[in-house]
């Protein structure tokens, strides 16, 4: 059962502190746990931390692994960098549209899944390469990157 | 600060080490274009049109960052900083909706007069369609995205002038905008409406929400009577705002109100004046209150004239509302006596009084239509226009206001006193006050030469002072012989935030506290001329410390007219007809 | 070839170095860097010693050592591999860096894409301590150094050291401007240095075999060892470490570069040579070496490969300011109006040259600075105009004849 995000950020604050400073981190593991920053989180945050929640929000939305919409359990970031576009990330890419039925930056309606594209991740040796929840995944196939996606949870 | 010589444009000049080239350069004459640059902000650095280039580097440099170090070559007008600077316009033009005629700013923008100083003919970098206008409007302020360049001056002012900070940055790169929280409207956020973000804006992206049509068709309409307000500051910023020489006639003002089509051309200074009364009374028996009767008393007692404090306060600090004065401001009481006792005098219908007030202030739209002001059974103010609308009405009105006669305010609500005039200036109500609440309780004038509490008065921040009251008081108030009344000012919302966290965490104790939610207090309102800068708040001051001086009466308490209302209709400061009519409650809001 | 100094398979113990940089004084560790000639390895090339001195020089109880473990250049995974394997080294290294200029407080700045180095980093720090050689008092020097590791989100722009810095405040990872600079106040307001990993992971090995050792393992002012990513079109894509100064053409032939249209160095933001120039050298003044080499053989359309390297510049510009957040839109613009077939000639991309320059010119930081390379160089040098257009100048069929 997901916690609720007040409860994250009380956590994390008795964790990091509630210096302005950690708000990167706050937001890491509040966005680790729940897939995304919901607005009580924002709120919270800005209370412990006495910014405004405009500025939180603010810092949320600049970063690209953070969301303010709900997504998936399962988040796969799919690198679309050159070398791993040379190393065939179109029919991956193509693969999990077709197979799971969602766009890039889309989330399945059981809330199961979530595909985005991201730049280089530092995997371009062993392309096309992707992160699932954070894991890597390398030399991607069509067929292999479906089977990982599938397994999941 | 050290001396050090430079070159600017093949010339040697002995300069101040330390400051920005921007700076020198403007000292020296040369004119470098800037648009998120402004003097009462931080330096954002991010428009990059006042790049210069600098000898031995290897990039232009933003000439508003840059610190001028000893023998600085610099160039300001080359041709590769001039193309540069055009070029960035191309760019912020290609991506702002320049609908330039039909712009509220029209004439009077920052990037409009640039674009014509760089000759931008045709813009090669149009490669796609400009942006829609999206408009957000909220009670007092409308937002238009496409018009933004992303300078962030209003980001800044929101924060760091007032502490507010509810606009941001939102989202990055192409996507970046300035937003609010989950990007709301300004009217669903703690926005305080108080304009100063548009005072800033160096394009047409934030404006206020107009209200001069329903007043156009209110001065047509033969079944109505249209009285309108003008307050304290608008005297001296409308002369600004219709790009005349500030004489600040209060005279000429008057007489353009009358040939607008006005019914009656009164006075907010009147209701100022009335406020003095009723607030120094207030602060005088809450003093009472909590020294004599020992009750539980809210002191400080803290001023509510400012409605964008007041909206800051019931936001961020509602446990303190209690302290606020629960005198209306006086464009409230104004309408609140407008629709009763004017009624009365005149003769008439209170239900076809169209009250319209003029304003330095965003705020005050905001503050109209708040459901509680309609004691009357009518609503106190109907319509709120600022300073920069009238002048929009006078223009196209075709009046020549340079060559108008000197006129007066009509009868009943129109006579005012030195201690109004000086409400526009931050620390004006609280002098005026002072005038007043200690000639009450000591029967004597208050020990100031000339009047003038200078301590209060001017730009600092957040101001002090101690009057001690004499051995020897007026009846009934001998309890404070011999004790201290301690007050403190704050203008701008940054300073008030400042000062009431400073009052909470016990570091400060005063009984009177006045509060403006604008820098300089009204003169410098987010209704005020655009563009207000410290120059501009200075010259307001000086014109409303004169017009104080230049008047017969000073003190509030000795306006003829304020003294037939109380006479006639009022009976007492805080009465029960007081209480009704001119006193109100605060609510409560979300803190974000 | 090869000269393997921070990957090479018999290294020195971990933790050696520090303890030997502790029996020097701050001033001379700082030298020693200095006189190494290294240049930090994130690719802007700032000598590290001279960072050094003036935040050692900087008054201030509290000074951070920070790591720039962000790299986010299209390519580049040498960190990656650092960090995998020689975290002991990296933290070694802060911790003299700490010694050097006076401060306690190490912080790594790791990547949001790399949360599963998170344990290696944390086994190395506990690796350290359990030796004595982080925390209070390291080997009763009365020197106190730890490290913690703060996590991006997400961004590149947070390589650069402001936007790191502002993003470690918990802010925008938006560049501020300088003055002042880092080493005067950075972290907190507090003297900062932030060096990339394989920087601090040089580090212990110049204080151990000396600044000299070092400088000659170079050529010229560019000294040292430089770990380089290959990845495109190559048959061994990886991690290679050669002397600073080496032709580019060497690293081809360690990685097995076939058929090579174009090499592109440093990253999007770097160099897009020609095949015919890959006997140019990988240093400071010739080819920037940022640390990312990326081939592509003679099947690649490299307006395709210049799209794709535009996109990751509309998506990373942080927005902040005219030139960056206008400027890459437009170019991104410019490009498909080539591939669109909308452009015929070079002059009628005039204006985007000319944009190109102001962004370099006029940009606040490296980002907006650099961002246009790829465009000057893959147009230039790799792209075929065969459009029509009404540019009037060329005698394209579009054209006024």
């Amino acid at each position: 059962m997901a916690r609720n995000p007040q409860e994250i950020v009380a956590d994390s604050i008795s964790e990091f502190g509630n210096g302005r400073e950690r708000i990167m981190q706050i937001l890491t593991r509040v966005n680790n746990e729940l897939s995304y920053v919901p607005s009580e989180a924002i709120e919270a945050i800005a209370d412990a931390t006495g910014v405004s929640a405009a500025e939180v929000y603010s810092v949320v939305t600049f970063y690209s692994f953070f969301s303010t919409e709900p997504r998936g359990r399962n988040i796969v970031r799919l690198c679309s960098t050159i070398s791993c576009a040379m190393a065939g990330q179109g029919e991956v890419l193509d693969a999990l549209i077709e197979e799971f039925g969602i766009e890039p930056f889309e989330t399945t309606e059981d809330y199961r899944l979530t595909i985005e594209t991201t730049p280089c991740i530092g995997l371009c040796d062993q392309a096309p390469a992707m992160l699932v929840n954070g894991e890597p995944h390398v030399k991607l196939t069509p067929e292999k990157a479906c089977e990982i996606v599938r397994g999941l949870e | 600060m050290h001396s050090v010589t430079v070159n600017i444009n093949g010339k040697e000049y002995d300069v101040k080490e330390g400051s920005t080239i921007l700076t020198v350069c403007k000292e020296l004459g040369f004119d470098i274009p800037t648009l998120c640059h402004h003097p009462d902000l931080s330096i954002a650095g991010n428009c990059r049109v006042c790049v210069v280039e600098v000898e031995g580097w290897r990039t232009l440099v933003p000439a508003c960052v840059t610190p001028i170090t000893p023998n600085m070559v610099v160039r300001t007008d080359s041709s590769k900083v001039r193309r540069t600077r055009k070029l960035l316009l191309e760019l912020i033009l290609a991506n702002h909706h320049n609908n330039c005629p039909e712009c509220e700013r029209n004439g009077n923008c920052e990037l409009q007069s640039l674009a014509e100083r760089y000759n931008i003919r045709f813009n090669r970098f149009q490669t796609v369609e400009k942006p829609e206008s999206f408009v957000e409007v909220s009670p007092a302020i409308m937002r238009d995205s496409s018009k933004c360049i992303m300078c962030t001056r209003c980001v800044r002012t929101c924060e760091e002038l007032q502490s507010v900070a509810v606009i941001k940055s939102v989202g990055r790169s192409s996507e970046v905008h300035i937003g609010t929280f989950e990007d709301k409207g300004l009217g669903d956020v703690a926005c305080t409406q108080c304009g100063q973000c548009i005072n800033r804006c160096p394009t047409g992206a934030l404006y206020e929400k107009d209200e001069t049509a329903p007043v156009w068709a209110a001065l047509e309409d033969p079944g109505k009577i249209v009285v309108v307000q003008t307050a304290p500051a608008v005297r001296v910023g409308l002369e600004e705002a219709l790009g005349l020489p500030t004489d600040h006639h209060t005279g000429k003002m008057a007489a353009a109100l009358r040939r607008l089509g006005f019914d009656r051309v009164l006075d907010t200074d009147f209701s100022a004046d009335l406020t003095i009364i009723e607030e120094g009374h207030e602060l005088l028996f809450r003093l009472k209150d909590a020294l004599v009767e020992k009750k539980e008393v809210a002191l400080p007692m803290i001023t509510s004239c400012s409605p964008g404090w007041i909206k800051f306060i019931e936001h961020k600090h509602n446990d303190y509302l209690p302290n606020l004065s629960t005198c209306k401001s006086p464009q409230q009481m104004f309408g609140a006596i407008a629709k009763t006792y004017l009624c009365d005098k005149e003769g008439f219908d209170p239900a076809k009084i169209v009250s319209v007030s003029v304003m330095p202030c965003t705020a005050k739209k905001f503050e109209k239509d708040r459901p509680e002001m309609n004691d009357s059974g009518f609503k106190d103010v109907d319509y709120v226009i600022t300073t920069r609308e009238l002048a929009r009405m006078i223009r196209e009105a075709g009046i020549d206001f340079d060559n108008l006669p000197i006129e007066k305010f009509d009868r009943f609500m129109g006579d005012s006193t030195g201690a109004a005039a000086i409400f526009g200036a931050t620390g004006g109500v609280m002098e005026a006050a002072l005038r007043t609440a200690y000639e009450v309780a000591t029967g004597k004038e208050i020990p100031f030469k000339g009047l003038n509490v200078m301590p209060v008065r001017g730009f600092e921040g957040i101001k002090e002072a101690s009057i001690p009251m004499p051995d020897e008081m007026a009846e009934g108030w001998e309890f404070l012989a011999g004790a201290t009344l301690k007050i403190a000012v704050a203008h701008g919302l940054a300073n008030a935030d400042k000062l009431l966290k400073a009052v909470k965490a016990g570091e400060a104790e005063y009984h009177f506290i006045e509060i403006m939610a604008c820098p300089g207090g009204c003169l410098g309102g987010g209704g005020q001329p655009i563009p207000t800068d410290m120059e501009k708040r200075m010259e307001r001051m000086r014109a409303i410390y004169a017009e104080d001086e230049s008047l017969p009466l000073r003190k509030s308490h000795e306006n003829p007219e304020i003294q037939l209302l109380y006479a006639e209709y009022l009976n007492e400061p805080l009465g029960p007809k007081s209480h009704h009519l001119l006193h109100t409650k605060y609510t409560k809001r979300d803190r974000f | 070839m090869e000269k393997k100094v921070l990957l090479a398979e018999n290294q020195p113990e971990f933790g050696a170095g520090l303890e030997k940089a502790l029996e020097m004084t701050p001033a001379d560790v700082v030298y020693e860097i200095r006189d190494s000639g290294m240049k930090g390895r994130g690719g802007a090339g700032f000598p590290t010693g001279v960072k050094w001195n003036l935040a050692g020089a900087s008054s201030s109880d509290v000074k951070y050592v920070i790591c720039n473990a962000d790299e986010g250049e299209p390519g580049t995974f040498k960190d990656r591999l650092l960090l995998e394997k020689y975290s002991e080294r990296l933290i070694e290294g802060m911790a003299i860096g700490g010694y050097a200029i006076g401060g306690s407080h190490g912080i790594i700045y790791l990547r949001a894409e790399y949360p599963y180095l998170i344990p290696a980093i944390e086994k190395a720090r506990k690796n350290l301590m359990n030796k004595g050689l982080l925390g209070e008092n390291i080997k009763g020097s009365g020197f106190s150094f730890d490290v913690e590791i703060r996590p991006g989100a997400g961004a590149y722009v947070c390589g650069e050291e402001t936007s790191l810095i502002e993003s470690l405040e918990g802010k925008r990872g938006e560049p501020r401007n300088k003055p002042p600079y880092p080493v005067n106040s950075g972290y907190l307001a507090k003297p900062t240095i932030v060096n990339n990993v394989e920087t601090f992971c040089a580090v212990p090995h110049i204080i151990l075999n000396g600044s000299g050792w070092y400088s000659d393992l170079g050529a010229g002012d560019c000294t040292g060892t430089k770990l380089f990513s290959i990845s495109g079109d190559v048959e061994k894509p990886g991690v290679y470490e050669i002397p600073m100064g080496a032709p580019l053409k060497d690293l081809l032939e360690l990685a097995g570069a076939k058929d090579v249209q174009a090499v592109q160095v440093g990253g999007a933001s770097g160099s897009t040579i020609p095949a015919s120039e890959i006997h140019r050298a990988l240093s400071f003044k010739d080819l920037p070496p940022g640390g990312s080499v990326i081939v592509f053989n003679n099947s690649v359309d490299m307006i395709e490969v210049l799209a794709n390297f535009m996109e990751f510049f509309v998506h990373e510009s942080c927005g902040q300011c005219t030139p960056c957040r206008e400027g890459n839109l437009r170019l991104m613009d410019a490009i498909h109006l080539i591939i669109n077939g909308d452009i015929c000639c070079v002059e009628s991309l005039t204006p985007f040259f000319e944009l190109a320059e102001t962004m370099k010119l006029s940009s606040k930081c490296g980002l907006g600075q650099t961002s246009a390379n790829c465009f000057i160089d893959i147009i230039n040098n790799f792209v075929e105009l065969s459009g029509e257009c009404e540019c009037g100048e060329c005698n394209c069929e579009g054209g006024d004849e």
